[in-house]
């Protein structure tokens, strides 16, 4: 019986030993990580029942700190609680998360110092590992000598004022920034000692934009002195090549001298310090101008781990429906100084741009711009809307880049309705209720064109041209010339002919005065013999041809006044003699 | 012999179909949307069918839907010039002329007596007035021969005089070094330089008529404006 009740006692013992032990861990889901990316801070406390206090998070200079979230969970009476800080880290280089302190039942737990590396752009390490820190462990107070430019510059900047209990120091991430790139500007205020009313003014620029970034607190050991300070962050963007300058900033503080300070300020006493200030060293930037070259598709942002997507609100609509077409981009740097992306003309789409909207993304240095587009389809059918090019700068590399969206594709289907909305400035509605809807070029021709008719045939054919002119010529010559020939050689074929019938010395007679008068124009009914021969003897007749026909004309004239003395013999005797004689002539005129 | 004779046969038999086929390899490629590839085919297809007007006016359809109206109208004239009859290819190339501020059919001129005046194409034209010539011809000759020209002969004649002024003025026409500015805008200078000042500038589309040339320029006139200056080669495509 007593062994069992001492086993009871001694079994509840350890159980509220085991209760009572509170375990703190935190842990990281990567160790190396880019600037685009996001670090989850998990700090998980165990063991712990009623009210408890946050977890006590380290100077985080290295790292925007912008979303929280508490988990609580209870078993067997042991409550655990997880604490999830999302993270945006701030400079390239190894950046240490420091110990985590949590403070329970009058006890001081802290977690081990976490580091990460932190790359530029995507060249992180994909293979990231999860790191865990577990078991407490004291608080570090070795200067990082991994810290990034910016916090290495205030550093400097601040051991070389340590001893002073107020001071302020400015640095930026870059001296010789690229037109619109964008510089980190921290101004930090460094204090040992409690002060009244520091109000701060910030410094004034020129030649840049200069965007509020918010601001951190936090705590640091210089030399051997702790101090606390209050850091107001800016993003500066360059506007033009050239000299830009940022003036000090100024913190006007006072402090109080008497434990009863708070009163004696109240009523207007001299416990309170007069105004002091403390200022910032100027600053000058050397802006460099972008080399040439600058693609089409280069808007002016400069930087690095720039994004761009492009997004439909609707795959599939209605023709004459709209589908909103959403580009952003994201990245770093002022986005909203840049110029706005055109959208090229779409076929089969009307294009009606909307005013870009830009802003910071929350508790990041990144920034966005969006480009909004409403598309309408005219026509159904599967349309492609192109990817839509973007270049920006990339000032480590010297070089310019162009990112590419992917192309989109919609399908729009027939209207269900006719009443579209929107005015198409080619639409027409016809009686019958068919709509014009867009006037879009014909389609392709299936075929070869149908061979060359036979005018284009004859159109080659040129040499035939020449042949029927030259064909036409002789025809003409022809005509015109042979003529004469002709009608001479039918006189004589007629002629002979009349001779040849002739039964009378009158017949031989007629057909000898028509040949006269129609092959040498010699008219005879008047004309004596002499006349005739004469005319002979002008167209070249022989003498002895003229003197032949001179005996045929005197046989005739014989015979028609004296025909008494001829018979029919001698009538065919003369016939055959006349046709020997004009046969003569005619050789002879030829 | 014989072998290479009867693959001589089949080759000639089925070389009509090869020819369809790149037509129609070219045609999946454009219905795809795929306009940059689809063209790279017709032009291939063009360098067997120089003369065929279907293949400038696909082609004129590739730059088109991809962007390039002053090409596709280039295209489109071309086409239009070996078959004006064609309904399609004038409708296109009026769809792509008006897209840049031109017309096909001039203004005041009415659209029946345009489609008159070009219902022929100039190839067409010309072998026309030949076989009028050969007609004439003909006539004259039998009319010499039997010593009297006919009635004939003469209708023959004023056809032939008539074919030939059409011819002329087509002529003319042809001869006329058309372009078209191809890039999405080209500035005309008063002089053949940059370094001369830019009197207007003309998107892509617009005709122009080249008058004279000097290194990279030409002399050119905008019919539709009455504008006249210097233009860069680069930007404009000859028809």
């Amino acid at each position: 019986m007593h062994r069992k009740l001492f086993l009871l006692i001694a079994f509840l013992g350890l159980a509220t030993a085991a209760v009572a032990q509170v375990v703190l861990s935190a842990s990281t889901d990567k160790t190396a990580l880019s600037l685009d990316d996001e670090l989850t801070l998990s700090v998980e406390v165990t063991g712990i029942s009623g009210n408890v206090t946050m977890p006590q998070l380290p100077s985080l200079p290295a790292f925007n700190v912008y979303s929280r979230e508490v988990e609580q969970s209870t078993i067997n009476g042991r409550t655990t609680l997880l604490f999830r800080y999302t993270m945006v880290p701030r400079f390239v280089g190894n950046a240490e998360i420091g110990p985590i302190t949590f403070s329970y039942n009058n006890q001081t737990y802290r977690t081990d110092p976490i580091t990460v590396r932190v790359y530029r752009g995507n060249a992180a390490q994909t293979t990231a590992q999860t790191a865990a820190a577990h078991a407490p462990l004291q608080a570090d107070t070795q200067p990082d000598p991994h810290l990034p430019p910016l916090e290495a510059a205030l550093s400097k900047q601040a051991q070389a004022k340590a001893g002073e209990p107020f001071f302020l120091v400015a640095a930026v991430s870059n001296r010789t920034p690229y037109v619109n790139e964008a510089v980190s500007l921290s101004v930090r205020f460094y204090y040992s000692r409690s002060f009244y009313d520091a109000p701060y003014q910030k410094p004034t620029v020129s030649n840049l934009f200069i965007e509020d970034e918010g601001s951190v607190e936090g705590k640091q050991t210089i030399g051997d002195m702790v101090y606390h300070y209050q850091e107001q962050r800016y993003q500066l963007t360059a506007a033009e090549p050239g000299k830009a300058t940022i003036g000090p900033a100024a913190v006007r503080y006072k402090t109080g001298s008497s434990p009863f300070a708070a009163f004696d300020r109240l009523f207007g006493g001299a416990a309170v310090s007069p105004d002091r200030t403390v200022l910032s060293a100027p600053i000058t930037l050397s802006v460099r101008e972008l080399p040439a070259g600058k693609p089409a598709s280069f808007y002016g942002a400069v930087g690095s781990g720039y994004t761009i997507k492009a997004q439909a609100s609707s795959d599939r609509v209605e023709a004459g429906q709209a589908v909103n077409l959403t580009v952003t981009v994201k990245g770093p740097g002022n986005l909203k100084a840049t110029q706005n992306l055109t959208f090229p003309a779409l076929d089969g789409f009307k294009i009606y741009p909307a005013a870009p909207e830009s802003g910071r993304i929350a508790s990041s240095a990144r920034s966005y711009k969006t480009f909004k587009a409403v598309l309408v389809p005219a026509a159904s059918g599967i349309y492609t809307i192109p990817s839509f090019a973007w270049s920006y700068f990339n000032p480590d590399t010297h070089a310019y880049k162009t990112l590419q969206t992917d192309p989109l594709t919609v399908t729009v289907v027939a209207a269900t309705k006719t009443e579209s909305g929107f005015n198409f400035s080619n639409a027409q509605v016809s009686s019958n209720g068919v709509q014009a809807l867009t006037n879009d070029i014909l389609y392709l021709k299936m075929i070869h064109a149908p061979a060359e008719n036979f005018l284009v045939k004859a159109g080659r054919l040129y040499l035939v041209n020449i042949a029927a002119i030259v064909l036409l010529v002789i025809t003409f010559l022809f005509a015109v010339l042979g003529r004469k020939k002709l009608v001479r050689q039918k006189i004589w074929v007629h002629t002979k002919a009349q001779l040849k019938k002739a039964s009378s010395a009158q017949e031989i007679a007629d057909a000898t005065c028509t040949y006269l008068a129609q092959r040498l124009d010699i008219h005879t009914g008047s004309l004596p013999l002499k006349d005739i021969l004469a005319t002979l003897n002008r167209h070249g007749i022989a003498p002895a041809t003229s003197k032949a026909f001179a005996v045929l004309w005197r046989q005739l004239e014989a015979q028609r006044f004296a025909p008494a003395g001829f018979n029919a013999n001698n009538h065919a005797e003369l016939a055959a003699y006349a046709s020997r004689v004009l046969k003569q002539i005619e050789e002879e005129l030829k | 012999m014989k072998r290479w004779l009867m693959l001589g046969t089949v080759l000639a038999l089925f070389s009509p179909i090869f020819a369809q086929e790149d037509l129609r390899q070219a045609e999946e490629l454009y219905r795809q949307g795929k306009f940059s590839a689809a063209l790279t085919s017709y032009e291939n297809c063009l360098k067997n069918y120089p003369k065929d007007p279907f293949v400038y006016y696909n082609i004129g359809n590739c730059y088109f839907k991809m962007g390039s109206k002053g090409l596709a109208a280039a295209n489109y004239y071309r086409a239009f010039r070996l078959a004006p009859r064609d309904a399609d290819i004038r409708h296109n190339l009026e769809l792509t002329l008006a897209a840049g501020g031109e017309r096909l059919v001039p203004a005041g001129v009415p659209v029946v007596l345009h489609k008159l005046f070009f219902g022929l194409s100039y190839n067409e034209l010309k072998g026309l007035v030949y076989i009028l010539f050969w007609l004439t011809c003909l006539l004259a000759w039998i009319g010499l021969l039997r010593r009297k020209l006919s009635y004939w002969t003469l209708v023959a004649c004023i056809g032939l005089t008539l074919c030939a002024g059409w011819l002329y003025a087509r002529g003319r026409l042809e001869q006329e070094n058309l372009a078209v500015i191809a890039s999405p805008s080209a500035e005309i200078r008063s002089g053949p330089g940059t370094n001369f000042p830019a009197s207007a500038s003309a998107a892509q589309g617009h005709l122009v008529t080249i008058q004279d040339e000097k290194d990279a320029w030409y002399q050119v006139i905008l019919p539709s404006q009455g504008l006249r200056g210097w233009i860069e080669k680069d930007t404009v495509e000859k028809i």
